[in-house]
């Protein structure tokens, strides 16, 4: 399993990370970032995707 | 930034020779678009910018405040300023950008900013503490967000720009008018379709003369007027260069007579690379996730050329065609870009009205080049299927 960690004072919610993990992170009918804390390690290369394409560079892995 | 990503792309894809990163600037590679906000705003030190670097993944060398200084293709070899010079099978070529430096008749120096390096948005934040007067010379991306964050900071800010209507040539007049609008209300002041003529002062600038004859007085003029290519270390190899280095479908550098370097790759802003599906000439693109896609690209196509990716999902040469995307954060605006909206022929509101959140389509010759908007990201992020460049 992988654990995903996101520094909301740093997202602004631009949701880049959204197109690369789909199953991973989503904007909210109020345009907010939310996300699933675990996920596959099958995840890990999307979720790495994501963390590259964060503007705020907020996101981050732990293995 | 993009040196960076080839390299952690290269090492993911199972690249096992040696890798050097070599940089002008002394620190470690870092974010920018804090730069103009929060950094500033909150005072924040490298650290809350620096990019994090798996030394143990990575395993490159790290050559900082030594920028190349030329190339010679046929040596395959880099001179570097201080006089040491590299050898290479690979060479990337990711130098970025600098600011266009304005001169004036009284070409004072004291008191003049740029915004484009960690170290130039530290002296403007030490500079610029409240009831300072500060005038911001062009009304693009880094020039309205710097207004935003010194008018939060309590600066009073003038915009001084050659365009009607600030961001028209990028996202359309209406776009435009619209954010203008929101800035005069936090109390920006615009000086549209003007430049600065002159500097006033002695040793340190105390205000400026614009055009039409009219003085603005200012502690800090921020010129914020776009930015040259770090390319002069490439000349003298045939590139085709004038506008950044023109590249191949695969971001290989091309030369005068149309033949293209095999060794040599270009990534990020200096790139100016061909499109798939419209029939414009190669362009150059200044947006953040440029940089990343090219650098993913390059380290992936090296790794297969040396025979470590040989996943069926990539082919080699394969037409490089990233979807760029900008965004923007000014006072309580947030604007969000997919795709090039300055291609397009025909602009029109798809959705939301211009004094609360909105989304522009553009078109050019039937299909859609690019979406954007305030607000609305979500809605703005599912649109971007449609996009085809």
């Amino acid at each position: 399993m992988i654990k995903i960690q996101v520094d909301m004072e740093k997202c602004q919610h631009y949701g880049q990370c959204v197109y690369e993990a789909p199953n991973i992170f989503q904007l909210n009918s109020e345009d907010k970032l939310e996300y699933i804390a675990t996920a596959d390690d099958a995840e890990l290369n999307n979720v790495k995707e994501a963390a590259d394409v964060c503007p705020m560079q907020a996101i981050t892995i732990v293995q | 930034m993009g040196g960076l990503r080839t390299a952690e792309s290269l090492r993911r894809f199972g690249y096992s020779g040696d890798i050097t990163i070599v940089g002008g600037e002394k620190h470690l590679p870092y974010n920018r678009p804090p730069l103009s906000k929060d950094l500033l705003a909150q005072g924040k030190d490298f650290d809350a910018v620096a990019f994090p670097i798996k030394d143990s993944e990575l395993k490159a060398e790290f050559i900082l405040a030594d920028p190349a200084t030329s190339l010679s293709c046929h040596e395959k070899r880099i001179y570097l300023a201080s006089g040491r010079n590299l050898e290479y099978d690979y060479l990337v070529a990711a130098t970025g950008l600098r600011s266009r430096q304005m001169h004036f008749p009284n070409n004072l120096k004291l008191g003049r900013y740029n915004l484009r390096t960690f170290d130039d948005a530290k002296a403007i934040g030490a500079a610029a503490t409240p009831e300072k007067k500060v005038v911001i010379l062009g009304a693009g991306f880094i020039g309205l967000e710097l207004a935003a964050t010194l008018r939060t900071l309590g600066c009073s800010v003038a915009i001084v720009a050659l365009e009607a209507i600030p961001l028209s040539p990028i996202l359309g007049d209406d776009f435009g008018l619209a954010v203008q609008k929101r800035h005069e209300k936090e109390g920006v002041q615009f000086h549209l379709n003007r430049s600065v003529q002159d500097l006033i002062g002695d040793q340190r600038i105390s205000g400026v003369l614009l055009s039409d004859g009219e003085i603005l007085e200012c502690d800090l003029l921020i010129e914020a007027v776009g930015s040259q290519t770090n390319t002069e270390w490439l000349e003298g190899n045939n590139l085709e260069m004038g506008n950044g280095v023109l590249t191949d479908n695969s971001l290989r550098a091309m030369r005068i007579d149309k033949s293209r370097v095999e060794d040599l790759f270009v990534v990020g802003d200096i790139a100016r690379f061909p499109y798939l599906n419209i029939a414009l000439p190669a362009r150059r693109i200044e947006h953040w996730n440029i940089p990343v896609e090219c650098g993913k690209r390059v380290g992936r196509e090296i790794s297969a050329i040396e025979g470590s990716e040989s996943s069926s999902e990539f082919k080699q040469g394969e037409h490089f065609n990233p979807l760029p995307s900008f965004w923007s954060d000014q006072f309580s605006i947030s604007i969000l870009s997919y795709g090039e909206p300055k291609i397009a022929d025909t602009i029109s509101l798809l959705e939301g009205s211009l004094d609360s959140e909105f989304i522009f389509e553009y078109r050019r010759e039937g299909s859609v080049v690019a979406v954007a908007g305030i607000g609305m990201r979500r809605k703005i992020s599912a649109l971007r299927e449609e996009i085809r460049l």
